[in-house]
């Protein structure tokens, strides 16, 4: 290696560096700008995830036309199809009404979101929403369906935030156990074994708190946190005496992989 | 002009691995692993061009990586700028190395460093955000997380090498071509 290139892998190594001394609001607003660059690509890019998970069911319904190949059949299934179609559109339709009515009973001021991809890292469980800082959504704020707690945003840019779910470590809640005193700390396991599942452990609780597995575990609400108090995060599956303290293990209150509409807290109404 | 070329190809490819690789889902029966494709399209150009430009993909590609995982909770950044640009001019500086060897041992070095350093890639973060956490913590799943994607860049890398060489034999090179002329 001659001295030039010796020099220039220093000098991008020291670049490498100084990078690493940002702080994190000024990485925070180079991502947000990263994302908004990005964002018309990824959601190409997660049109076509959805197509790839849609092509073994086609090549199905395929095969079971050439099979059955009569006109009656094909008629039959073109009128169960359209039934299925219209039952599907009633199901949105239903869902659409309880997220409304979930939205008019709330004392928060909701901002409703739809997903628009999921994570694509090894090692973090997030979102991405298509509401941004135009919409009045910013850092830290919560992130709800009727069902429960999801997560908070973490990184926001003009049209787009990213959600931490609740099932990553880094999301820590302050949380109480419904019909206890017993409060304790939930996050997330650092790797989880069943990635579609996710689940959740409560730490700090007392050594000799009576608690059973299916009691609602709730947010707390401590002061200056990002999470209100009374949301349901979950139901406790275990519960561990250990040497100091007890543990939780706390399955999140709905399937986080099959959610497709949420709502961020922005503020009280 | 055939290194601009090339080195624009390599910013163009290692875009279209970060969407492609964003649009594939987990694979549930490998505990989740995901297919990573960039440290695959960084070692073919760190073996293809010359060491100035290859310093030039370490930056893009190492930049464009911190700028993806970056995640930030309650305004501490787990995994901090700049790591990815460090590792990927690492990982250059080990690639170029194999540059001059004859066409069959860069197809098989090409392929054992994609492996290594897709595995490499994701033992880092699992370990800077182990130390941003605190606590050692490990399993299966992670093992397979790590492990898998290299496994899988390594069985691509060959078919990459053949399909992407190919195209790039049909670039013309001019000053190859000036150089034969002026003889």
């Amino acid at each position: 290696m001659n001295r030039l290139n010796i020099a220039l892998v220093v000098g991008l190594v020291a670049v490498g560096i100084y990078l690493s001394t940002l702080s994190s609001e000024s990485v925070g607003s180079m991502k947000a700008s990263f994302m908004s660059l990005l964002s018309p690509f990824l959601r190409t890019g997660t049109a076509m995830q959805q197509n790839i998970g849609s092509f073994g069911q086609r090549l199905k319904t395929l095969d079971e036309l050439d099979v059955e190949n009569t006109r009656l059949k094909i008629e039959n299934r073109v009128l169960r199809t359209e039934n299925s179609l219209m039952r599907e559109t009633q199901a949105e339709n239903q869902r659409l009404r309880l997220a409304l009515d979930f939205r008019a009973r709330s004392s928060h001021k909701l901002v409703a979101a739809r997903i628009i991809s999921r994570d694509s890292s090894t090692w973090w469980s997030t979102i991405r929403i298509n509401r941004g800082f135009e919409d009045g959504v910013e850092a830290d704020q919560p992130v709800v369906t009727d069902g429960g707690l999801v997560g908070k945003t973490t990184t926001v840019s003009k049209n787009e935030a990213i959600v931490v779910l609740v099932t990553d470590e880094s999301c820590r809640i302050g949380a109480k156990i419904e019909g206890t005193r017993e409060q304790g700390i939930v996050t997330g396991l650092r790797i989880q074994e069943n990635t579609s599942e996710g689940m959740l452990q409560m730490n700090f609780l007392s050594k000799n708190a009576e608690i059973t597995s299916g009691m609602d575990v709730l947010t707390a609400g401590v002061a200056h946190g990002s999470f209100p108090p009374g949301i349901l995060i979950g139901k406790v599956r275990e519960f561990h005496r250990r040497a100091l303290d007890g543990q939780a293990f706390v399955e999140p209150a709905m399937d986080l992989s099959i959610i497709e509409d949420v709502f961020v807290l922005v503020g009280k109404k | 002009m055939k290194t601009l070329i090339d080195l624009i190809a390599l910013f163009a490819g290692v875009f279209l691995a970060f969407v492609v690789q964003h649009a594939l889902p987990p694979m549930d029966d490998l505990q989740g692993a995901r297919v990573v494709l960039v440290p695959l399209v960084f070692c073919y150009a760190a073996i293809v061009l010359p060491f100035p430009a290859m310093l030039a993909a370490a930056f893009y590609t190492g930049f464009f990586s911190d700028l993806f995982y970056l995640h930030i909770v309650g305004g501490a950044v787990e995994i901090p700028m700049g790591i990815s640009i460090i590792y990927y001019v690492i990982l250059g500086c080990l690639a170029s190395r194999f540059r001059s060897g004859p066409e069959t041992a860069k197809m098989w070095m090409f392929s054992v460093l994609s492996g290594a350093g897709t595995c490499a890639f994701l033992l880092l973060q699992f370990l800077m955000i182990t130390w941003h956490r605190g606590g050692w913590e490990w399993a299966g799943a992670a093992a397979w997380r790590i492990l898998a994607p290299g496994l899988m860049a390594a069985l691509i890398a060959p078919l990459f090498h053949l399909v992407v060489s190919h195209i790039d034999n049909l670039i013309p090179d001019f000053s190859r071509m000036r150089r034969a002329s002026r003889r």
